[in-house]
């Protein structure tokens, strides 16, 4: 188990310097200088960037910055003076993590109770009511799903608050457009799961022992359904952190997405790399995490490993 | 007094896929402490009413019962329409507890990320209020009764770590565990090996002693019916063909159906006839092919699925290759092929070495699969299935390819019409039959078989061995031929290979090895054959044999057998028996070598040292 965790740590770790490589490169290759603007006259502008080290060669940039980020220094931004790229993430970071955290919980938890009612229920249009609404939470995007909830809860009915973070009631609606793909996404995933398991030999068995059906739903069957939605965990945090972007805008949540995008806006070129390794090392450590509860889970891989 | 009781039991399936697997009129009695034999071809309904009787059958099928009782209690399942709730609350009581149930696949039929110490404990804590540590006791107890000796240690295993006899008897303990009158056993024991099967066979003779259980045992095996059951009902197309003693049934058969079914049994008993000449037309010497083991790169444990094995097949002859799961018969086979590479030793053909590199082996060799609803492209239809390794191989032109489709499907006695038709339009058989006409395309000399007949029904089985026999007549094939099973070695092979543990430990006549085994192992594998007749299977004596063990689990030196056979001497742990010779039959086993059993004389004949 040790070796597996090993290995799956030191490739997060050559993920994250692919990423990080290719997003610096990237960011050097737009157009355009961070201070670029119509009043800056030629000198301030070389002045500046001589200063920032912009006018040297991107390839000695990039040792510079590598060997900084390795001591964990992410840079001052370029727009904002006086302010660290690490004071940005540190203020923002709790926000969106609550935010998304919030999120998975809501679509792990609400996904794995539609998704295993579709599956045991005889009534159709429960089936298909379910069926209906994972087809809408995967097709309609979320920012749409955002503006919709805005719409209806906190316009019309003035139930939520729909702008700011004065309080709990501000994270309901950003959450729940947020979770709301993950959700179904989740919800067919046990149903197929569920209904795969349901059909197999052991579940037969179980009958045959004499144990009560609820009872071989939840203890038998449901840690099996399980063990292949745990991969997708990971990739739902990354779809939640650039969701994310759009529905802090939308809910005007100080959070990272919100930094995001304003810091792609004013072409920050530090910002910009210290939030992408940032969420980058956030997503890899997520994957990281739930392979390794999924190989702990399972004793099929549990035991074959130690 | 009838402790099981049914009456005009009716199941009739909503589901266009098994509509025909109905059950249509049946009743029948089972006594305590009876074994009650059902035996019938595959679709005949036997499992299907006996899930009734569970009432474990899905939605889709409907249940009309005139009245099933088990002693006193009524358990008549509800008419379609009417509420299954009470019958449901009135089934939880009985299932586990009176009526247990033991399934087919012992591996899949276990939950295989729970302990198997948890999912007995269950059972019995479902059905009876005792504590946790009183129920892992009980556990233990009936681990031990099932034939696991040590099962402290192993109720903290999961399923797949145990082999699949042993998974078989954790399926039992759960069955036992509570102590139920009527045991049902849905095919028991045909995932199994021979050898594992006939000790499965002493342990349900042994439970009913012990317990008083009555068993309802299913099987489409006439030779475990036989061996074991008291009374037979005989079921064919859902209905109760025939009922008696198994003595009456066996040997005084009245139904017409019961005839041809022993009859078909009777003629896999028959030995094959000699055929091929003198001339070798594959030679396999000293191949060993080894598998990386799990556990990555980092650690280099190498698994020997093949050991030095020596044969060769003649010309127009058939040569069984006879062995357990696990011990590397397909290996072996895809060696001869030159689907693998062997990592040591040579496979000639005719002389010449098997080019071994992908799309560029030997058309001469040619493979029959085993599973024939897998091994056809559900998507193709027959005949652009039959033509492909003429459009591959060949350049002959269109109406030829037509021609020589049709012209095979008939050599294997189907009809040219249907090649437009797709495989899920033929029966298992006729899958097969087409699996046949595919290897045959090209004209092959040898044909390996890699067991091509385990998928399918008895009668079925003897239908395609007949086949292979004529083809092999009529066009002087060359056969490798594989199975796990005896019966059907021995009735197509001239000569066969007995594998155990990758090595081949003896080769032979089929008639000299099958009359007088000389290696130990053949031995034991021979005890454990199963013949379709009452009293000659109660009267075989088994091997006295050790505890079961994988095959795989052999150290580098020494016999592989060594661990498990009653003959051993000090040497056969520690070196490997070298082959014997003794004109047309090898054996590897130190009994027969001059070093360890002294001179011989030059006109010595060898005979059985066991």
């Amino acid at each position: 188990m040790g070796r597996y965790i090993l290995k799956r740590v030191l490739v997060g770790f050559l993920a994250l310097f692919v990423l990080v490589t290719a997003s610096f490169f990237l960011t050097r290759i737009m157009p355009g200088s961070p201070f670029q603007s119509g009043t800056v006259s030629e000198q301030v502008l070389s002045a500046l960037e001589e200063e920032y080290g912009l006018d040297r060669p991107p390839a000695g940039q990039y040792v510079v910055y590598l060997g900084n980020l390795l001591h964990g220094d992410f840079g001052m931004s370029y727009k904002k003076p006086g302010v660290s790229v690490a004071a940005v993430i540190g203020r923002a970071w709790p926000v969106t993590a609550a935010l998304g955290f919030l999120a998975i919980l809501l679509a792990a938890v609400f996904g794995t109770a539609a998704g295993i009612w579709q599956a045991t229920t005889e009534k159709k249009a429960v089936k298909g009511g379910i069926f209906l609404g994972t087809m809408l939470g995967t097709g309609i995007p979320n920012f749409a799903i955002a503006l919709l909830l805005a719409l209806l809860f906190g316009v019309k009915l003035k139930l939520l608050p729909i702008a700011g973070l004065s309080g709990v009631a501000n994270y309901v609606l950003p959450a729940v457009s947020l979770a709301l793909y993950p959700a179904s996404v989740i919800t067919r995933m046990i149903h197929n799961t569920f209904r795969d398991e349901m059909g197999r030999d052991y579940v037969a068995l179980a009958r045959a022992k004499g144990l009560r059906w609820r009872r071989i739903l939840l203890t038998h069957v449901l840690k099996n359904a399980w063990l292949p939605v745990l991969n997708y965990i990971g990739p739902a945090a990354a779809f939640l952190l650039t969701g994310s972007f759009v529905v802090e805008s939308i809910f005007t949540i100080p959070g990272l997405g919100r930094e995001f995008v304003t810091s792609i806006a004013n072409r920050d070129y530090t910002l910009i790399l210290g939030l992408t390794t940032f969420m980058g090392a956030v997503v890899i450590g997520i994957n990281i995490i739930t392979d390794v509860l999924g190989a702990w889970l399972d004793p099929r891989i549990r035991r074959t490993c130690s | 007094m009838s402790l099981l009781h049914i009456r005009d039991l009716n199941v009739q399936f909503h589901d266009k896929e098994k509509g025909q697997e109905a059950v249509r009129h049946l009743s029948f009695d089972a006594a305590p402490g009876e074994i009650v034999g059902i035996v019938g071809e595959s679709g005949s309904g036997k499992s299907t009413a006996m899930q009734a009787v569970l009432g474990l059958l899905p939605d889709c099928a409907e249940t009309v019962c005139g009245e099933i009782l088990l002693g006193d209690a009524d358990i008549t399942p509800p008419l379609p329409g009417e509420s299954r709730k009470e019958y449901e609350r009135k089934m939880d009581c009985i299932r586990g507890n009176k009526i247990a149930m033991v399934f087919q696949n012992p591996q899949t039929s276990l939950n295989p990320t729970v302990k198997i110490g948890r999912q007995i404990v269950e059972t019995i804590r479902a059905h009876s209020h005792c504590s946790r540590t009183a129920a892992r006791r009980r556990a233990a107890e009936l681990l031990d009764m099932a034939g696991i000796h040590d099962g402290e240690s192993q109720m903290d295993k999961y399923p797949f770590e145990l082999s699949g006899g042993m998974c078989q008897r954790v399926g039992i303990a759960i069955a036992l565990s509570c102590g139920p009158e009527l045991l049902i056993a849905d095919e028991p024991t045909t995932a199994l090996d021979a050898t594992v099967e006939k000790q499965m066979l002493e342990l349900f003779r042994r439970i009913v002693q012990e317990t008083g259980t009555a068993v309802l045992f299913v099987s489409h095996n006439l030779g475990v019916i036989a061996s074991l059951c008291d009374r037979v009902l005989v079921m064919h197309d859902g209905t109760l063909a025939e009922e008696g003693l198994v003595e009456d049934i066996f040997y005084n058969p009245q139904h017409a159906y019961t005839k041809t079914l022993l009859a078909r049994a009777k003629e896999l008993q028959k030995l094959s006839a000699c055929r091929g000449d003198q001339k070798k037309l594959l030679e396999v010497s000293h191949v060993s092919r080894c598998f990386a083991g799990t556990g990555g790169p980092g650690r280099r444990d190498m698994t020997e699925a093949v050991r030095d094995v020596t044969f060769h097949i003649r010309r127009g002859e058939t040569f069984g290759l006879v062995g357990e799961s696990g011990c590397g018969k397909s290996t072996l086979a895809r060696m001869v092929t030159g689907i693998l590479a062997p990592t040591r030793g040579t496979v000639l053909y005719e002389g010449a070495a098997q080019p071994v590199r992908p799309g560029k082996q030997n058309r001469r060799v040619q493979m029959v699969f085993q599973n024939p609803y897998a091994s056809l492209n559900p998507r193709m239809t027959v005949r652009d299935m039959l033509e492909e390794p003429l459009l591959l191989n060949t350049d002959m032109t269109e109406q030829e390819r037509r021609e020589k489709v049709d012209s095979m499907l008939t050599l294997v006695g189907l009809d040219p019409e249907e090649a437009q038709r797709y495989p899920r339009a033929f029966s298992g058989g006729e899958r097969q039959r087409i699996g046949i006409a595919r290897a045959l395309m090209l004209e092959p000399g040898l044909l390996v078989c890699d067991e091509p007949v385990s998928a399918l029904d008895m009668p079925i089985q003897e239908q395609i061995l007949e086949l292979l026999e004529e083809l092999q007549d009529s066009r002087g094939i060359t056969c490798l031929f594989i199975s796990h099973d005896l019966n059907v070695v021995k009735r197509i092979s001239s000569r066969i290979g007995v594998m155990y543990a990758g090595s081949i430990v003896e080769t032979g006549h089929t008639k000299d090895v099958y009359n007088d085994p000389w290696h130990p192992y053949t031995k034991a594998l021979l005890s454990s054959v199963l013949v379709p007749d009452p009293v000659k299977a109660r009267r075989k004596k088994g091997m006295p044999h050790r505890e079961e063990q994988k095959a795989e689990a052999f150290d580098a030196g020494g016999c592989p057998f060594a661990h498990r056979c009653g003959y051993a001497l000090e040497c056969c742990y520690t070196d490997r028996p070298k082959n014997c010779r003794f004109d047309g039959r090898e054996v590897a086993c130190f009994l027969y070598s001059e070093e360890y059993t002294g001179k011989r004389s030059r006109g010595y004949r060898m005979t059985s040292q066991i």
